[in-house]
């Protein structure tokens, strides 16, 4: 049999070594990690085992995702003010987000598992938005004990402000999808009706039956006319008074002329009405918007993410008699003093008062190594502090923390980026000129005959020229090129940014998480006094299984084997950790730990220390009861795909610039594994966004790709911006695209698919024009009729829907 | 012939009904999720029972 038996939980492949094993129902299951084994456990004992049946484990393929820390903040009155409905006498309602669900098993679990619960008077989860609608009786149930026991089943949860996140857009959608069903309600109806009428061209019709079918006819279009195209005559109008020429204006002109030139028919009691084209136009039209429009997302969330970095709470030392409160972060004043645990989030900027720890700022620098803080060093809001506790005087809060200025930033670039003007758009002025000169042409032509006949001929012109393909060029291509990428791992969370993308001119890289990994690996170890690299990381990796050290979780992926069991472990901030394994005194730390411990380090270890230090690497020193044992190298590698990116964007001929928060010397060995580019580095995010700009402003169109915090404003300035799926949620708010899985590879991918789709979409609009071009004449020679319009029209459409639905296969054959 | 003057309007009535079924549908989010429900059908059997209190789940 095979080593990898997959886990019972995740079904995730179970290496041999990982320790978990226990017995459930009787019978013995090998589980992939700790976390797994305790959700399963519960589980088990909730008497929820009917779970496992339903599982489909090729859908699950994770383990539970990290618990959300500090859930009794979503107790507090204040916090809860913002995301739970209050529904009287203590019930609540609330609807959370919840992460790690993948599959209909999840629903079940989640909603018989809560459903135990007393004081839960609803819980319904929505599997395709993975969201949880909650109504519980405040007076039973907390909802702190709700997310924890959410937490036991495997899953996270976050409030969910629906109406802030995407509220305003999902009215939209939803209007337009009113208005879609309502022009479909209407053509499938008035079609009948036409069919008789067309029937009676060819068979004879008696008089009265005709205006009959004729006034139903104007029945249904009015309607239809007055709901469905309503918000093409509003943004029409809405254009003409900015002097800008929108797609909806030649839509607007088509429909209203249509349906005027019918109406006038239905009065003179004479010729033929073409309701039924106007109804169609519409219909078809509007299922364009709505594809266009499902492939939108909000934009302005992204502040919103921002500000949920922040902590909500703070411990505030009390002066005098030495007590500590937990209040919220708002309440915080200049001047406070608190406390930061390990492992919590700096509440407000301030200055260290006592206390020594490594901070986290990766999110906010780029900064990719946990820096040292002390008395008298800065501390930002929304950094991590990792490992001692730090007592921190409040010197900014509110609006003028480092984080609020972010959000400052990102608003204002996302607020000045000029709406991009489509190609369509470009051609509609063109457009509605030649088709009313050529009306008007038609009009004065035929008026040496008489009156009606020349109204009939230039109105055949406006109803022939009726920008139906025109209309559905672009929005289909964009459809079918936002659902072309994602199943390719290219998630387009904007449809415009395909069409901004074909055109871009130069690539802005991250450096920390985007072209590297973004997390310390052990790129190399070094030993002395006898000791086997493995021996070494498996005597580092038991102690440092300990650690909440960002480079601990490095040090113990690197090691392969059975974990060695440590005890009595101490960590000391600043210097390093020690712990006793197999009887031996293990220390793992910096140069100031092993002279303590005496272990003395020789020339070349400290030559290579020097040199890992200045190529922005980590250098760790073992030592094992007092004796030096060697020396580990940990480094943030580059991605695998990086450098097969940066040669193909460069053969394409595009700028590359990379931007960095790290030092120059990190740059620099950057140029080294990747060839020649512009670095630019020590940058704050403000800077990043700069620079955007500086290039902007020298005529190139930019492609900011980034993962962090920090390249929030970069990304919500340029031109296109693609954030990398493992990245901070800021950051994919702020983008246009987000590359699934982190795989820069798919950058690629994704500029041919925007080639792609925007040739399509020329293509598309030369099929709509050189259809005018054929059947103008025919019109202006006065030789349409209706039965002629119903048939040619949707012929153009079918054409451009079709050759939108070939976008799929031409980028079939682009290997990611 | 003459029915079809009545028939007619009473047809688009009828089928005018039929789309303000739609539109209520869709905005009491029957759309919203369109898998989960499929599921949720067929797993209303062994519920477990209702606990008193929340210290008497499992950790």
């Amino acid at each position: 049999m095979s080593q990898t038996t997959p886990c019972f939980h995740c079904g995730l492949p179970v290496s041999e070594h990982s320790g978990c094993e226990a017995e459930i129902n009787g019978e013995k299951r090998s589980f992939c990690c700790a976390g797994c084994l305790t959700v399963c456990q519960v589980i088990h004992d909730s008497g929820l085992d009917a779970f496992y049946s339903r599982l489909n484990y090729r859908s699950a393929e994770a383990p539970p995702p990290e618990q959300v820390a500090d859930l009794e903040q979503y107790d507090l009155p204040e916090l809860q003010s913002e995301f739970v409905r209050d529904l009287g006498e203590g019930r609540k309602q609330a609807h959370l987000l919840v992460e790690g669900i993948h599959c209909a098993a999840c629903v079940w679990l989640i909603e018989k598992g809560l459903a135990a619960m007393p004081g839960i008077e609803l819980a319904e989860v929505n599997l395709a938005h993975q969201r949880l609608n909650l109504r519980w009786d405040s007076s039973s149930v907390k909802l702190s004990a709700i997310m924890l026991r959410l937490g036991r089943l495997g899953y996270a949860a976050a409030p969910f402000n629906a109406e802030a996140a995407e509220g305003s857009l999902q009215r939209r959608n939803r209007s337009l999808l009113f208005r879609m069903a309502f022009a479909g309600f209407g053509a499938m109806n008035i079609m009948w009706i036409s069919i008789a009428l067309y029937a009676g061209d060819f068979s004879g019709i008696d008089e009265q039956h005709k205006q009959f079918f004729q006034l139903v006819s104007f029945f249904i279009a009015t309607p239809v006319l007055l709901y469905s195209g309503w918000p093409f005559f509003r943004s029409a109008l809405l254009g003409l008074k900015q002097w800008r020429l929108t797609m909806d204006l030649p839509i607007s002109i088509g429909s209203l002329s249509t349906y005027a030139y019918s109406c006038w028919v239905l009065l003179q009691t004479s010729g033929e009405v073409y309701f039924d084209t106007v109804v169609t136009f519409l219909f078809v039209i509007l299922i364009g918007r709505y594809l266009e429009g499902l492939s939108k997302r909000n934009a302005s969330s992204a502040a919103l993410r921002l500000l949920e970095l922040q902590p909500r709470l703070a411990t505030r030392l009390l002066d005098g008699h030495g007590g500590e409160e937990r209040i919220s972060v708002r309440k915080l004043q200049i001047g406070d003093r608190v406390l930061v645990r390990p492992g919590e989030k700096v509440p407000a900027d301030g200055v260290v008062l006592s206390g020594e720890s490594y901070v986290d700022e990766s999110m906010l620098s780029g900064e990719s190594r946990p820096l040292h803080k002390e008395k008298g060093a800065s501390v930002v809001a929304g950094s991590i502090n990792v490992d001692g506790s730090l007592t921190v005087e409040v010197s900014l809060i509110g609006a003028d923390t480092t984080l609020a200025r972010i959000v400052a930033l990102v608003e204002e670039a996302q607020g000045s980026k000029a709406a991009v003007q489509q190609l369509a758009d470009r051609i509609v002025p063109w457009f509605v000129a030649t088709t009313l000169g050529l009306a008007l042409i038609t009009f004065l032509y035929w008026l040496r005959g008489d009156f009606d006949s020349a109204l009939l001929a230039a109105v055949s012109v406006l109803i022939i020229t009726c920008p139906c393909a025109l209309g559905l060029a672009t929005p289909m291509g964009i459809a079918v090129g936002v659902g072309a990428g994602a199943k390719r791992g290219v998630l387009v969370r904007h449809g415009q940014a395909l069409e901004s993308l074909a055109s871009i001119t130069h690539v802005v890289f991250d450096k920390t998480g985007t072209l590297t990994e973004g997390s310390m690996r052990v790129a190399d170890v070094s030993t002395g006094n006898g000791y086997e690299p493995e021996r070494l990381i498996a005597l580092a990796a038991a102690v440092e299984s300990h650690s909440r050290h960002p480079l601990a979780a490095g040090i113990c992926a690197e090691q392969k084997g059975a974990r060695l069991s440590c005890s009595s472990f101490v960590s000391e901030s600043g210097l390093g950790v020690s712990g006793e394994v197999e009887g031996q005194l293990v220390m793992i730390g910096n140069a100031r730990l092993m002279l303590r411990a005496g272990a003395a380090i020789d020339e070349q270890m400290l030559y290579q220390q020097q040199q890992i230090e200045s190529e922005m690497g980590v250098a760790l020193f073992v030592a094992v009861d007092g004796q030096l044992a060697g020396l580990i190298h940990m480094q943030d590698r580059i991605r695998d795909q990086a450098p097969g990116l940066v040669a193909l964007l460069r053969a394409q001929g595009l700028g590359i610039t990379v931007l960095t928060g790290d030092s120059r010397e990190a740059g620099n060995s950057l140029k080294a594994e990747l060839g020649e580019m512009v670095v630019k580095a020590e940058l704050m995010p403000e800077d990043k966004e700069a620079e955007i700009r500086a290039l902007q402003q020298k005529g190139e169109k930019v492609l900011m790709i980034g993962d962090g915090v920090n390249d929030a404003p970069a990304l919500a300035r340029a031109d296109v911006s693609m954030a990398m799926g493992s990245g901070m949620d800021v950051s994919m708010e702020c983008s246009d695209i987000v590359l699934v899985g982190s795989d820069l590879g798919r950058v690629g991918f994704a500029i041919a698919l925007a080639e792609r789709t925007l040739a399509t979409i020329r293509q598309n609009i030369a099929i709509s024009l050189a259809y005018n071009l054929i059947l103008v004449p025919a019109a202006m020679a006065a030789m349409v009729t209706p039965v002629f319009a119903a048939i040619a029209m949707p012929i153009s459409s079918l054409l451009v829907i079709g050759n939108a639905i070939l976008i799929r296969r031409r980028v079939g054959g682009f290997s990611t | 012939m003459d029915v079809i003057f009545g028939l007619i309007p009473a047809m688009i009535v009828l089928g005018l009904i039929g789309v303000l079924i739609f539109f209520w549908a869709v905005k009491s989010g029957q759309y919203d999720d369109m898998e989960g429900p499929a599921h949720r059908i067929l797993d209303d059997d062994d519920m477990p029972e209702k606990k008193d209190r929340v210290d008497d789940l499992p950790k």
